[in-house]
């Protein structure tokens, strides 16, 4: 089961045909890659990742990183910087959620991948070192005391 | 919220619920609905049959247990709900 055969496989075609094929404030081809961007490389993306396609700006490209990786880092200063150079609310919607999807699918494919025993690959998080709240393999939970 | 546009500029029908969602619960509407609300064609109406269906549909897994695992998943992301 993963998600384009699973039993959610439709759904999930539905939600990526919605944020991918209109036409918006935004290309398609700009929206694609901010979401190959955002979704790791896995042996289960299919045609959406790496699709390689159009550059983003190197702002968005930043704040697009940092929705995928640790969207709570996210401030309003970040969201204004962007306003400045000219990115509409529209714009920075439109790749907010492109963004958090290609993460969102990148995440579920590497745990459906995990559960079969399937060799992953690295975890992008793990660029930035163990996250604070990630459970110790003793169990107990990671929060510092 | 941080853009204007998904705060305030929802079409009728959308500002029409979240009106009513704040006079039933009497509490700000939450920025999650807001931005599902928002152009729903675009991401809120797939998205939320999506998640009707992982989080309420047919599965092995209660509905408690899921809730469970997405409060889970929400803390390891540092977003608490």
């Amino acid at each position: 089961m993963d998600g384009r055969t699973g039993r959610y496989a439709a759904f999930t075609k539905r939600l990526l045909d919605s944020v991918l094929a209109p036409s918006g404030h935004t290309s398609r081809e700009l929206r694609r890659a901010v979401l190959a961007r955002a979704r790791p490389s896995s042996p289960l993306s299919g045609t959406e990742s790496g699709t390689g396609g159009e550059d983003i700006a190197p702002d968005l490209a930043a704040y697009v990183d940092k929705v995928a990786l640790h969207a709570y880092k996210v401030t309003d200063e970040d969201l204004a910087a962007l306003k400045r150079a000219g990115n509409s609310d529209d714009v920075l919607f439109e790749a907010t959620v492109s963004a958090a999807l290609g993460a969102a699918l990148g995440r579920l494919e590497r745990g459906l991948s995990a559960l079969r025993g399937e060799a992953s690959p690295p975890d992008p998080l793990s660029k930035v070192g163990p996250h604070p709240l990630t459970p110790s393999p003793s169990g107990r939970g990671g929060t510092q005391e | 919220m941080r853009l204007h546009a998904v705060e305030h500029g929802h079409r009728l029908p959308q500002r029409l619920k979240l009106m009513l969602i704040r006079l039933v619960s009497r509490r700000r509407v939450p920025d999650v609905v807001k931005t599902l609300f928002y152009r729903p064609e675009f991401f809120g109406g797939p998205m939320c049959d999506w998640t009707q269906a992982v989080m309420r549909g047919p599965s092995p897994w209660s509905v408690g247990e899921r809730e469970l695992f997405a409060a889970f998943t929400s803390r390891l992301n540092q977003c608490l709900f």
